[in-house]
């Protein structure tokens, strides 16, 4: 053994320390198509909390007088609709509304989700059970699921962001459950366990820090799924009511004035595309960012 | 060598440990086999000794090693911790135990959680074993990480900015946090470089030294198990085939399976060769040891009695034991 002649201990100094939220940013935004996409959820964020300061109008106060104006009217840029109120107001109070279903929905929907995967994964005996659970709302259509619970529950706003919740929760209930059968075969949590810490502790503190990529991009992703179904609900009637200004709802009560004021409906709809599109770039690009594997330079 | 510390107080006694895995197929998942990673394994383990255990890939050295701390529970036989029956107690009732039994694992780049500072990973023994403030807990974390060699401004780095020695020393830090007295060392240098096994080795020796631990000490190196250790187990197929005082293994081993091992270490010693042994064939496998002697597939010296019964667990000389029927 060399044992001897190493008297001296040799020890590298650790290398500089590296904030990994910032190394990912960076990996983020080396594609152009998620910088537009943060661009545009930022646009939507600060809209949605500063909007009585971009609404030039009450978004529910009528004039019938001023009914049906082209966008490009004084005063009223994006015209307005057939009752007379403001599209711009009604379009950024809707930013609001969309913004809160979209992480209403997507925070209750990773809870469940995450606690039901967390069992599942670690739990052998539980798994069966949970999985089954999982696969029964699995056999459900998204949308139909989503009108059985708000037929249940009643027509509102909260009980949309409910129905679109549950509808969330088995797809992230697998992902994580995914996720937690390969960390826990991991020698640290087997450390862990020889250390004689409880499950608990292991789960919280150990396991789901380290699923937290998939999860991330999950959420990203299914917030443009959930203020697309929102506005679709809301466009079935079983949303967001009248006179909320909701873009879904705002194609819907512009259907009957497609002819004589498109712009009723391409407004909003516009809106909910950007958006969509916002999230979705987000989520592919946040995808690559969190997968070490992928070679960013190519 | 810590010869000097060995006392004859057994601190950990087995007897005849097993540890089987079913072997689950067909539409129903019945058991159709054991894998017998562990078979029949009875030692005792002195306060202050270091005992190493070697063995090829798949001989159950590590799934041994697992068995006696309790993350895996043995499937039958008697493992009594200081005068304490602890096969038979649950999880909760192990928590006591836990704290005098640690682990340092092989591989220093996965026993770490890479999302968790190193500081706080060595802090966690702390929480769930003591009512330490945060202040002490963090006093004595910065104590522990000069004691294995490491800085204080290490505490709030993350895994991957050290270097596999470095980890490895964070892995021992953890290890000895709680004071244990008894720890089980799994390979705990063959994933590094040979420069920093000899540190690692040393320090291990040092710690050893001042807190008067008791090793276990798995390895397939025997270079290693040589310098380090006093009592040597050698396995097969999960059993036990020779256990004797380090030297005497090395100069004077008595199963051919021991005999075989020894020739294969690299002598650095020109002109001076001795016969290689060369086993044949493959390590049969577990789920279906061969009967009689474990061994007799590949054994130089097998017979018909070899093949038909097995060997019984002898102490050949003093402290010198072999399964063997013909030494």
């Amino acid at each position: 053994m060399p044992a001897e002649t190493a008297t001296k201990e040799l020890i590298l100094p650790a290398k500089k320390k590296e904030w990994e939220i910032g190394r990912i940013f960076k990996r983020l935004i080396k594609n152009k198509a998620a910088v537009i996409g943060l661009i545009i959820i930022i646009l939507q964020i600060v809209l949605a909390v500063f909007a009585p300061a971009f609404a030039a109008h009450n978004p529910v106060k009528q004039d019938l007088s001023l009914a049906e104006l082209p966008p490009g009217t004084d005063g009223h840029w994006l015209g307005t609709d057939n009752y007379g109120r403001d599209m711009w107001s009604r379009l950024v109070y809707g930013a609001r509304i969309s913004l809160f279903v979209g992480i209403g929905a997507v925070a209750l929907g990773l809870a469940g989700g995450i606690t039901l995967g967390l069992l599942s994964g670690y739990y052998r005996k539980l798994d069966g059970i949970i999985m089954r659970f999982v696969d029964l709302l699995f056999a459900f259509p998204g949308i139909l699921l989503a009108m059985l619970i708000i037929a249940i529950l009643g027509t509102s706003l909260l009980n949309v962001v409910i129905a679109i919740s549950i509808w969330s929760i088995p797809t992230c209930a697998r992902i994580v459950r995914g996720s937690v059968l390969s960390v826990k075969k991991q020698e640290y949590i087997l450390a862990m366990k020889s250390l004689g810490a409880s499950d608990t502790r292991i789960l919280i503190k150990h396991i789901l820090p380290n699923c937290m990529a998939p999860i991330i991009v999950f959420a990203t992703m299914r917030m443009a799924t959930a203020i697309l179904s929102t506005a679709s609900l809301s466009f079935l009637g079983l949303g967001a009511q009248p006179p909320t200004p909701e873009w879904g709802a705002m194609i819907s009560a512009g259907q009957d004035f497609m002819w004589t004021s498109p712009h009723m409906i391409v407004i909003p709809g516009i809106a909910i595309m950007c958006v969509v599109f916002a999230f979705n770039v987000v989520g592919d690009a946040l995808r690559d960012a969190l997968d070490p594997g992928m070679n960013l330079e190519n | 060598m810590s010869t000097v510390n060995v006392s004859h107080q057994v601190l950990y006694s087995l007897k005849n440990v097993k540890k089987h895995y079913p072997i689950k197929g067909g539409i129903f998942k019945t058991v159709k086999n054991h894998v017998k990673a562990v078979d029949g394994i009875s030692l005792d383990i002195y306060k202050g000794e270091t005992l190493g255990v070697v063995g090829e890939s798949g001989c159950g050295k590590s799934t041994l090693g697992r068995t006696i701390l309790g993350l895996e529970s043995a499937t039958e036989g008697e493992m009594v911790f200081k005068g304490e029956n602890i096969s038979t107690k649950s999880q909760r009732q192990l928590k006591p135990f836990k704290r005098e039994m640690q682990m340092i694992f092989q591989d220093p780049y996965a026993s770490l959680n890479p999302k968790q500072q190193i500081g706080q990973a060595i802090e966690e023994a702390l929480i769930i074993h003591t009512d330490l403030s945060s202040a002490e807990r963090r006093e004595k974390v910065v104590q522990l990480l000069k004691e294995v060699g490491l800085k204080e401004e290490h505490y709030e780095r993350y895994p991957h900015e050290f270097s596999g020695g470095q980890r490895q020393r964070i892995g021992i830090a953890r290890a000895i946090a709680i004071n244990p007295s008894f720890i089980v060392c799994d390979e705990p240098v063959s994933a590094l470089d040979v420069s920093v096994q000899a540190q690692v080795i040393m320090l291990l020796e040092d710690l050893q030294k001042k807190h008067g631990l008791t090793y276990l000490f798995v390895s397939h190196d025997l270079g290693v198990v040589r310098h380090l250790c006093d009592r040597v187990l050698v396995m097969y197929l999960g059993q036990m085939v020779e256990l004797a005082p380090v030297e005497r293994l090395y100069e004077n081993p008595l199963h051919p399976y021991t005999e075989a091992l020894i020739s294969a270490i690299p002598r650095p010693v020109v002109g001076q060769r001795r016969e290689r042994i060369r086993l044949k064939g493959d390590l049969p496998s577990p789920a279906d040891p061969p009967a009689g002697c474990a061994f007799h597939t590949r054994c130089p010296l097998a017979t018909e009695l070899c093949r038909a019964e097995r060997p019984e667990w002898r102490e050949v000389e003093e402290g010198h034991f072999a399964a063997c029927h013909y030494r």
